[in-house]
């Protein structure tokens, strides 16, 4: 199969590296490899669910009442940017996978620039809160009608979960413009459509961790 | 169409799939807000079960279909059930904080059993 290796390929051929027997087998090996990677994220973010989970059971009541003092209605609609978000980069996989580069990359535009608007109305909230007296530093005042430390306790779970969540966003936005970039430039890395296959299922995992954030802590019931 | 749909072994998904599944999404996101926010009928318990559902079936549609999981091969699809897997027997560490009081320790007795932090003046 070396014949196949990578120096020899008119532009739209499927490039076998050396090491693989096939192209399924190349390209399965990038996918586990992918989600290998993703397991070590939902480790990553498992252990913050854990401590959630746990203080949630404990003070149920403060949850609830720190709850109902999230914005909802900004968080549902960076909800549906993000799925909406999700969708577009499905869509630019694709158009990858049959060639259409040009909608591929509108279609990876689109998907930054909902990304970017989610960062927005995070800002936005976060500076409501901060606004409000409610990051959990030394200048916490707390709610009169929430116990103190128990709510400090929420919102420092807010931030670090929400925080560490609108990294990856941070993140994501600069692995997809990059991926932009090589794609114009006709980069060698990207002889097919499984980088931008990687950079999806990435993507998709910022939008799942979001997908559980959103109930947890805006639509906690009484 | 369905030749070029299957070529090269690797499955592409349908644009018509892709936005099903993102109007699917859309409508289970306004039914958790409805069942949360707007109606308030349901108690602590119910509500708590009927929103954590309803994440989980959104989180399935997102890693089947636009993450492509139906579509892959058995050995991608052992790596991606197998971290969600994993995910969930971490939560078996919770039992431990459940169970601590079934064995009470000497020493232990006047204050309820507990690795949570202890609020001064109130639990001490």
């Amino acid at each position: 199969m070396a014949e196949h290796a990578a120096h020899h390929h008119e532009p739209g051929e499927d490039v076998v590296f050396g090491q693989y027997e096939t192209i399924e087998q190349q390209r399965e090996s990038y996918i586990v490899g992918m989600w290998t990677f993703l397991v070590t994220e939902v480790m990553f973010f498992g252990g913050l669910f854990l401590v959630y989970t746990l203080y949630r059971w404990k003070y149920a009541e403060v949850w609830h009442g720190m709850s109902l003092h999230l914005n909802f209605w900004l968080g549902g609609i960076n909800t549906a940017v993000l799925l909406l978000s999700s969708f577009s980069v499905a869509w630019a996989v694709q158009r990858a996978q049959v060639g259409d580069t040009k909608n591929q990359i509108r279609l990876l535009w689109f998907t930054v620039a909902c990304a970017c608007t989610f960062l927005v109305i995070k800002f936005i909230e976060y500076r409501e809160k901060i606004v409000h007296g409610l990051y959990p530093d030394w200048a916490y005042q707390g709610l009169p009608d929430v116990e103190f430390g128990p709510s400090r306790l929420f919102m420092s779970l807010y931030f670090a979960m929400t925080g560490l969540h609108g990294v990856h966003v941070l993140v994501g936005i600069i692995v997809i413009t990059t991926l932009i970039f090589m794609t114009k430039a006709k980069a060698p890395s990207i002889s097919d459509y499984i980088p931008t296959e990687m950079v999806a299922l990435y993507w998709h995992f910022v939008d799942l961790v979001w997908i559980f954030l959103y109930p947890l802590f805006y639509l906690i019931p009484a | 169409m369905a030749k070029q749909f299957e070529e090269h072994g690797h499955h592409v998904i349908p644009t018509r799939t892709l936005a099903i599944n993102l109007a699917w999404l859309m409508a289970l996101m306004v039914l958790t807000i409805v069942a949360a926010r707007v109606t308030h009928f349901l108690p602590t318990m119910p509500g708590n079960v009927v929103a954590m559902s309803i994440a989980i079936v959104k989180a399935f549609l997102v890693v089947a279909i636009f993450m492509g999981v139906k579509y892959t091969t058995n050995l991608a699809k052992l790596f991606a059930i197998g971290g969600f897997v994993w995910f969930l027997l971490l939560f078996g560490i919770l039992i431990d904080y459940f169970s601590r009081p079934w064995e009470p320790v000497k020493g232990w007795e006047p204050l309820p059993s507990t690795s949570l932090p202890r609020t001064p003046g109130v639990d001490e």
